[in-house]
């Protein structure tokens, strides 16, 4: 990606989300240590991290066709487990020691299916997480998260105290902030780092050991203070999304004019803006409250949309937003009716809002690029 | 669109529904033999659920709208009368305006990509075309559609303060899940109690139990008269009404029990008079159908007749047919809420295969295809089932060792422009040329 930030962290990270296996993680496998990877940022990194796992969210970067998995999904499904199955039967994803899916959206959730008839790795789990937000039903992800550090500690061999998820919540919990500190210092005038980089910080936070992540998230963090970036840009802009891993489709929109101040989306915001509560005695429930209720959610939790507009309000007003964008994959059932009432709801606002679909792998950049173009002149006609 | 405007506005849909159906059902009392008394019998059922919901409207009297699989039994022994959310799209009565409602969707920038059986109630609920309940009772699966749909009723400003209460049927479908759920059916019940003003009692639920038990009884007995060659009914008569008038419009009330009686009466007739699905004169039946899924209501009378007439092919089963239903043990409040939720968590059709993992995809078609002696499984491939549509390759796989053929046809149940009739027969003809099958 095209950048102008010059420090060593960084480059790292633009590494890391560029491709599916990166030098950190190769480093880790070489001194033979266990990858789990994972669908969906509901699923708790920290069980993992506390069984000395590397925890690696799945994604699809670098696929370019679907020609395997063609076999198993159909046209109609999102393109995403589409391209990220393709590259598990490719033996991309080889490296695995584990796998965690979770009942996330109804593409997603059949890789569980097809992984286990299709591949042999060693150990293959799926999570029952609740679509609702309430007592009940963190009741029964505890109960979930229970019987993952079982499954975890049987097949592992390793022992999963309270101590050991205590210390990974505050592991997760210290990238979090610091992730977040990145995210405020967008707030500026002149933010250090754009959209795109961010993402690509992001992205990497998923795919490398949590430690070292958290060392050269403090370097970069470092580099940044007191940086400045480009005021060459034509209004700030939100994302709004799910699954959206790849920097490329931030650059174009921030190519165009548009930067990305923010954002609520499931690479981004949504996973560290809140901590998981630490003071809670029992940390598994802890981390159960934290995924079905505290973290900003995601379509797919009832109930939670005037939670998730107001989330919306409040990075919009605290970023001085002035116009946001709502990116959804093709065949999802969930992002293209929260963007339909998410439109409605900046309309009364007075926020304008756009809608777009797009494919999981980058393409009709001609198209997006006249859309944002669009959308950047009708910000500037307001302006007036 | 305030309350005052959506109650007319909606009513006058709803009583067009009505209308439509009260004429229907004078067609039919000029249906000929035990068949035609079927008919009448379910429309008069559906008419008269469609009559209390009007009632409640005008009179302002406690109904609920419900989603289909949350134990309909509860509601009906509460003496509230309801509505199924979706039912619009599945209704004969929608057709003459299921396309210009479709457009309506479209123009509203709801994505065309999005399942017609959501996407149609949004735009109903968006538009004041769908009553505005007491309370509704949503359920969260079997898809990613209906959290979304009654996020839109809980959005709507003419149903904001609806109170609302959704189901949340866990992934799995162990007996924890069956716990689980049996306390959200729990919890369900107190709702209707403090939003409705009526009471449950356990002894009019017990009887409810009782009667539906009857019903399914009878259905599932009615079933194994399916598996006679040739079968007795085909797609016109049999799982679809069943499920219709057991879960959609009534719930363990005896006029259900007695169409299942005359249902089963029914069959047995035709097998002893060695009757098969069409009594057209050289009609032979010559493939046996497992449609795997719902059939395509908006266009249903230009496909399945045209499966029978031109090649013989009855649809033996359904998706929404066959699975044996659990029979609730009454013998306490407990079991009775553990049963019900095992029926309709584990046995009710779309909740039982989409809701969880892809085994009863599976295991479902290896049953049915032993049982009924099944020549070739279509899943049709409705464009809104993206669970189903994801396992395709799962029940290719299934197929192709149980040695039966299976076509994927990729179709839209409402909308004929997504695949239209003449492309879809085209394609199911070239399957069974190809299969030699037929």
């Amino acid at each position: 990606m095209e950048t102008e930030i010059r420090s060593e962290a960084f480059r790292k990270f633009a590494e890391a989300a560029a491709g599916i296996m990166n030098p950190e993680l190769r480093s880790w496998k070489e001194e033979g240590r266990g990858v789990v990877g994972f669908f969906c940022s509901t699923v708790p990194e920290e069980l993992f991290i506390a069984a000395g796992l590397l925890p690696f969210r799945m994604r699809g970067t670098g696929s370019t066709s679907t020609e395997l998995s063609d076999a198993y999904f159909s046209p109609i499904n999102c393109s995403f487990p589409r391209h990220a199955f393709n590259q598990a039967l490719r033996g991309e994803y080889d490296f695995l020691d584990g796998l965690v899916c979770i009942n996330s959206c109804d593409h997603v959730r059949r890789i569980y299916d097809n992984w286990i008839r299709a591949l042999k790795t060693p150990f293959v789990q799926v999570m029952s997480l609740p679509r609702k937000v309430g007592e009940p039903q963190i009741d029964w992800y505890t109960d979930e998260l229970k019987i993952l550090r079982g499954q975890l500690e049987e097949h592992f061999g390793v022992r999963l105290t309270d101590e050991r998820i205590r210390e990974a919540i505050q592991l997760q919990n210290r990238i979090r902030g610091l992730q977040k500190q990145l995210y405020l210092l967008r707030k500026a005038e002149r933010p250090p780092i754009t959209g795109a980089e961010t993402l690509a910080v992001m992205v990497a936070g998923t795919a490398m050991p949590k430690q070292r992540y958290q060392e050269l998230l403090t370097e970069l963090l470092a580099e940044l203070e007191g940086r400045r970036g480009s005021r060459d840009y034509r209004a700030r802009l939100m994302i709004l999304g799910g699954e959206l891993d790849d920097p490329a489709y931030l650059e174009i929109i921030e190519q165009q004019g548009g930067l990305i101040v923010t954002d609520s989306s499931c690479f981004g915001s949504r996973l560290m803006w809140r901590p998981v509560d630490e003071a809670e005695p029992d940390p598994i429930r802890a981390l159960a409250r934290y995924y079905v209720r505290d973290r900003p959610s995601c379509p797919r939790m009832y109930g939670d949309q005037p939670r998730r507009i107001a989330f919306t309000r409040e990075m919009a007003r605290e970023f001085r937003v002035e116009g946001i964008i709502g990116e959804r994959l093709l065949f999802c059932d969930q992002w293209v009716v929260e963007n339909y009432m998410t439109g409605l709801d900046l309309e009364e606002d007075g926020i304008p809002f756009l809608a777009l679909d797009r494919e999981y792998v980058l393409s009709g950049e001609g198209q997006l690029r006249t859309r944002i173009q669009a959308f950047l002149e009708q910000l500037e006609a307001r302006e007036g | 669109m305030d309350r005052d405007a959506v109650k007319g506005k909606s009513l006058a849909r709803y009583k067009q529904e009505r209308d439509w159906f009260s004429l229907l059902y004078q067609a039919t009392k000029l249906l000929p033999g035990e068949e035609g008394r079927l008919q009448e019998k379910l429309l008069t059922i559906l008419l008269d659920s469609k009559e209390k919901v009007v009632d409640c409207v005008e009179n302002e009297k406690p109904f609920v709208a419900g989603y289909f699989c949350n134990a309909p039994e509860l509601f009906h022994a509460m003496d509230l009368p309801w509505y199924m959310l979706m039912e619009t799209p599945f209704l004969a009565a929608s057709a003459p305006y299921l396309l210009s409602d479709i457009e309506g969707a479209e123009s509203m920038g709801i994505g065309t990509d999005l399942c017609t059986a959501i996407r149609l109630p949004i735009y109903y609920i968006e538009n004041g075309l769908m009553p505005v309940p007491t309370a509704v009772l949503g359920l969260l699966y079997p898809c990613d559609g209906a959290p979304m749909l009654h996020q839109v009723i809980e959005h709507n400003k003419a149903w904001k303060n609806v109170p609302i209460y959704c189901c949340d049927p866990p992934y799995t479908s162990d007996e924890r899940a069956v716990e689980y759920f049996a306390d959200e059916l729990r919890r369900m019940a107190d709702f209707l109690q403090q939003h409705t003003g009526k009471t449950l009692d356990m002894e009019k639920l017990v009887k409810v139990c009782e009667e539906s038990n009857r019903s399914y009884a009878l259905w599932q007995e009615y079933n194994e008269l399916r598996r006679s060659v040739p079968c007795p009914h085909g797609w016109a008569l049999g799982g679809p009404q069943a499920f219709a008038i057991s879960q959609c419009f009534v719930a363990g009330d005896p006029r259900c029990t007695s169409w299942f009686q005359q249902l089963l009466r029914c069959g047995e007739l035709r097998i002893r008079e060695g009757k098969g699905a069409s009594e057209k004169e050289g009609w032979k039946e010559r493939i046996r159908l497992f449609w795997f899924d719902i059939m395509p209501y908006g266009w249903i009378f230009e496909l399945m007749p045209w499966l029978e007439d031109e090649w013989g092919a009855v649809i033996v089963m359904d998706m929404f047919a066959n699975f044996p239903y659990t029979l609730i043990d009454t013998s306490s409040e407990k079991t009775i809420f553990h049963d019900l939720a095992k029926r309709n968590l584990l046995d009710a059709p779309m909740i039982r295969q989409a809701r969880g993992t892809a085994q009863n995809f599976s295991s479902d078609i290896r049953r049915i295809v032993k049982d009924y002696r099944i020549d070739c499984v279509i899943w049709p491939g409705h464009m809104g089932h993206k669970d189903g549509a994801a396992t395709v390759g799962i029940m290719r796989e299934t197929c192709r060792e149980l040695a039966v053929p299976f076509l994927h046809i990729g179709l839209d149940l409402f909308d004929r422009r997504y695949a239209s009739p003449p492309e879809v027969r085209d394609k199911v003809s070239q399957y069974f040329s190809g299969m030699g099958l037929g």
